[in-house]
């Protein structure tokens, strides 16, 4: 009997270690390549997107786990273009099967020219200038675009009946070309606008507020440009208090930082935002997305982070397709990539010809209560608009 | 072998591992040849900027003015006028130059006056280059500017070929640099430090010297920011007229040894691949502090510089060995 069971241990050790060594035999380790501004001026934006990027290589481990197996190597930009290039050019060497990650049009478009001379695949959301698309690299792949921004504000500011618009924007390239848009659109219908464009080193905005508050007499000031800048916006008009109904933003507005830093100047001001704050999320990915974010970094996850998560998550199944198909090793995974049709917590991603995903439309938040609340479209919404209100 | 004879066999020497050592050893490493070049292009404004403090004993704080013009002239050229990518090089630094023109004034003005001058003029031209959106896309900038051809099979648009550009640049200033300070030029402008009252009495135009100078300073720094935009292949006005332009040549220079002539190309190349091969590895978030430390200690142990440092060396020991 002892013997009996001895030989069906030894059996079964045998046939477990022949199982998972044949396991083994299959697996494979992934490298990817992140190149991020983790210092300078757009550390901040950076870090949320590495943030959404390691999730998204936490979840794949966690679920292709026993099958494959991906690690992220990270080298910091610096803020600075040159070291873009460095940077994607160490990766290529150290044997990256695709880099995510890129902030700023400025740096990406530098880097990602060095990633397709690698014949590297390089997916983005941190740059929406159209020329970085125009370019036509079948290596170069974003998730977001300026459309997507423009068409949430135009949506806005159509619901909320604005008459005449104050468009305050940055002269930066992709600011510049959304201001442009919004302008175009709005006034196609008929809207009166106004624009103002402001330099990046410009820290009191009074004299361009009273400008807009004495000449334009606006409805609704509509801002595009960054953290700082609409910091600086909303304390001139604080001040001044120009009779507007509502203040609507874009990009880093809407979020759970600017919540905490600002709370006296952020109330009832818009942004876009994929996400409400506190985060409430329903869909199975979405929420193990939300539960491994807290797990990593004991906070909330805010819409850098998410889209950092999607393009890496479309990054990492292109991966495993090509794999799959013997193509990976042969640069299949630009054509892999390009056959994506997901739906992602961004909504539905697919890549033209030139790797922009015409799908993206944003939603828009508003500050209530130290909270963000997605107040458009309506089927997104999970509250309602205070409107009209501003935050003085 | 005496001293002049054993300088320029090790020039030769340098320049030989220079062209032929670090192509083979590097030629296959993209990353670290492209550092290289990053160095490099340090390098060539540092030896412009300190061109312009021994020669004209002007201290700028505003050669990223230069870096800036040189490269926007350079890259409207080739793109919107198709002037072949060399020659729109040349013609960069000749902008440059041409902007410094403007400088004049400020030779009048001495010590910090004349650099906060400067520091205004670099300033003043970014905002008319952002300002001139039609001609350089304003402050949007211009992406995919054109690169260094194909010549003879040969394809300067590479890293390679980008390496060989930058470090022929550099040698010819450095080269030229030389040949002024050695030249009767040099003597005046040496004199011209001491008294300048007096050498103006001896006849030397001391403010033609002077401009002269500046004007140099301003080409060569030019086309380093013209090879830069070409290599970059993008442009925009925070990018090509940084402080950085200004403020890291500043540190490599005196970091080497701005009284020499390849004092600042050495301190180029030691703080730039220092930094990015060696310290970042160990410290990714915070290298540039090891780097601040290691200047600020440079300054108090030999504030000539690593150049001075080095050539003293040989003398004590030469006189322990005689002790």
């Amino acid at each position: 009997m002892t013997r009996t069971l001895a030989n069906l241990v030894t059996v079964s050790a045998l046939a477990l270690s022949a199982a998972l060594g044949a396991g083994t035999a299959q697996a494979k380790d992934f490298l990817l390549g992140s190149e991020l501004p983790l210092t300078g001026s757009l550390a901040r934006v950076g870090q949320g997107m590495h943030e959404g990027i390691s999730v998204a290589v936490e979840m794949a481990n966690r679920n292709y786990a026993g099958r494959h197996s991906f690690k992220v190597q990270t080298i910091d930009d610096e803020t600075s273009p040159a070291k873009g290039v460095a940077a994607v050019e160490k990766l290529a060497g150290d044997g990256v099967v695709a880099i995510t990650g890129g902030y700023g049009s400025n740096i990406i478009g530098p880097a990602s020219e060095a990633a397709q001379k690698a014949g590297l695949v390089y997916i983005t959301s941190g740059g929406v200038s159209p020329e970085l698309t125009q370019r036509g690299y079948p290596t170069f792949f974003r998730i977001n675009n300026t459309d997507g921004y423009a068409l949430a504000m135009i949506g806005m500011l159509q619901e909320m009946g604005a008459k005449k618009v104050s468009i305050v924007y940055l002269n930066k390239d992709a600011t510049s070309s959304l201001a442009k848009q919004v302008n175009s659109a709005l006034t196609a219908k008929g809207v009166t606008v106004g624009m103002h464009e402001f330099d990046g080193s410009t820290s009191d905005f009074k004299p361009l507020m009273n400008k807009v508050k004495l000449q334009d007499r606006p409805d609704v000031i509509a801002m595009v440009g960054y953290e700082n800048d609409y910091v600086g916006i909303l304390r001139a008009a604080k001040v001044l208090k120009p009779q507007v109904k509502a203040v609507v933003g874009v990009w880093s507005l809407a979020t759970a930082q600017m919540a905490k830093e600002f709370p006296d100047l952020m109330e009832t001001v818009y942004g876009t935002s994929m996400l409400p704050y506190p985060v409430e999320f329903t869909q199975p990915e979405a929420v193990e997305f939300a539960a491994t974010y807290k797990k990593l970094f004991n906070k909330d996850p805010d819409y850098l982070g998410q889209f950092g998560y999607v393009q890496t998550r479309l990054l990492i199944d292109a991966v495993v397709r090509a794999d799959e198909a013997g193509t990976l090793a042969k640069g299949g995974l630009p054509d892999e990539l390009r056959k994506t049709d997901a739906n992602t917590l961004i909504g539905r991603v697919t890549f033209d010809r030139n790797g922009d995903n015409l799908n993206f439309t944003h939603r828009m938040g508003q500050h209530q209560g130290g909270k963000v609340v997605l107040v458009w479209p309506k089927d997104a919404a999970n509250g309602t608009m205070n409107f009209p209100a501003v935050p003085w | 072998m005496s001293n002049p004879s054993m300088n320029r066999l090790l020039l030769i020497a340098v320049l030989a591992v220079a062209y032929v050592g670090v192509p083979l050893l590097f030629g296959g490493n993209a990353y670290v040849l492209g550092l290289i070049v990053a160095a490099l292009t340090i390098a060539g404004v540092a030896v412009a900027w300190a061109l312009l403090g021994n020669l004209g004993g002007m201290v700028s704080f505003g050669h990223a003015a230069f870096f800036g013009v040189g490269s926007y002239t350079s890259a409207v050229l080739a793109m919107k006028l198709g002037v072949p990518v060399f020659a729109a090089m040349l013609l960069g630094g000749v902008g440059a130059a041409v902007s410094s023109i403007a400088m004049l004034p400020a030779l009048r003005l001495r010590g910090p006056y004349f650099a906060l001058a400067i520091l205004a003029y670099a300033h003043i031209f970014q905002i008319l280059t952002t300002e001139m959106t039609p001609v350089t896309g304003g402050a949007g900038g211009l992406l995919s500017i054109p690169r260094f051809p194909k010549i003879l099979g040969f394809d300067f648009g590479e890293k390679l070929g980008g390496y060989l550009i930058v470090l022929t640049v550099v040698v010819l200033a450095a080269l030229a640099y030389d040949a002024i300070r050695r030249s009767t030029w040099g003597l005046a402008l040496k004199a011209m430090h001491d008294t300048e009252v007096a050498t103006r009495v001896v006849g030397v135009p001391s403010t033609h010297l002077k401009a002269a100078m500046l004007v140099l300073s301003a080409f060569i720094t030019g086309v380093v920011g013209a090879f830069n935009a070409h290599f970059i292949s993008f442009l925009d006005p925070d990018y090509a007229f940084s402080s950085g332009w200004t403020v890291l040549p500043i540190a490599a220079a005196i970091f080497g040894g701005y009284r020499t002539v390849w004092g600042p190309v050495v301190g180029a190349l030691a703080i730039y691949l220092v930094d990015q091969l060696l310290f970042k590895p160990i410290l990714p978030h915070g290298h540039q502090m090891i780097l601040g430390v290691l200047l600020c200690a440079m300054i108090l142990l030999s504030p000539g510089g690593l150049m001075p440092a080095l050539r003293r060396r040989p003398v004590k020991e030469g006189r322990h060995a005689h002790a």
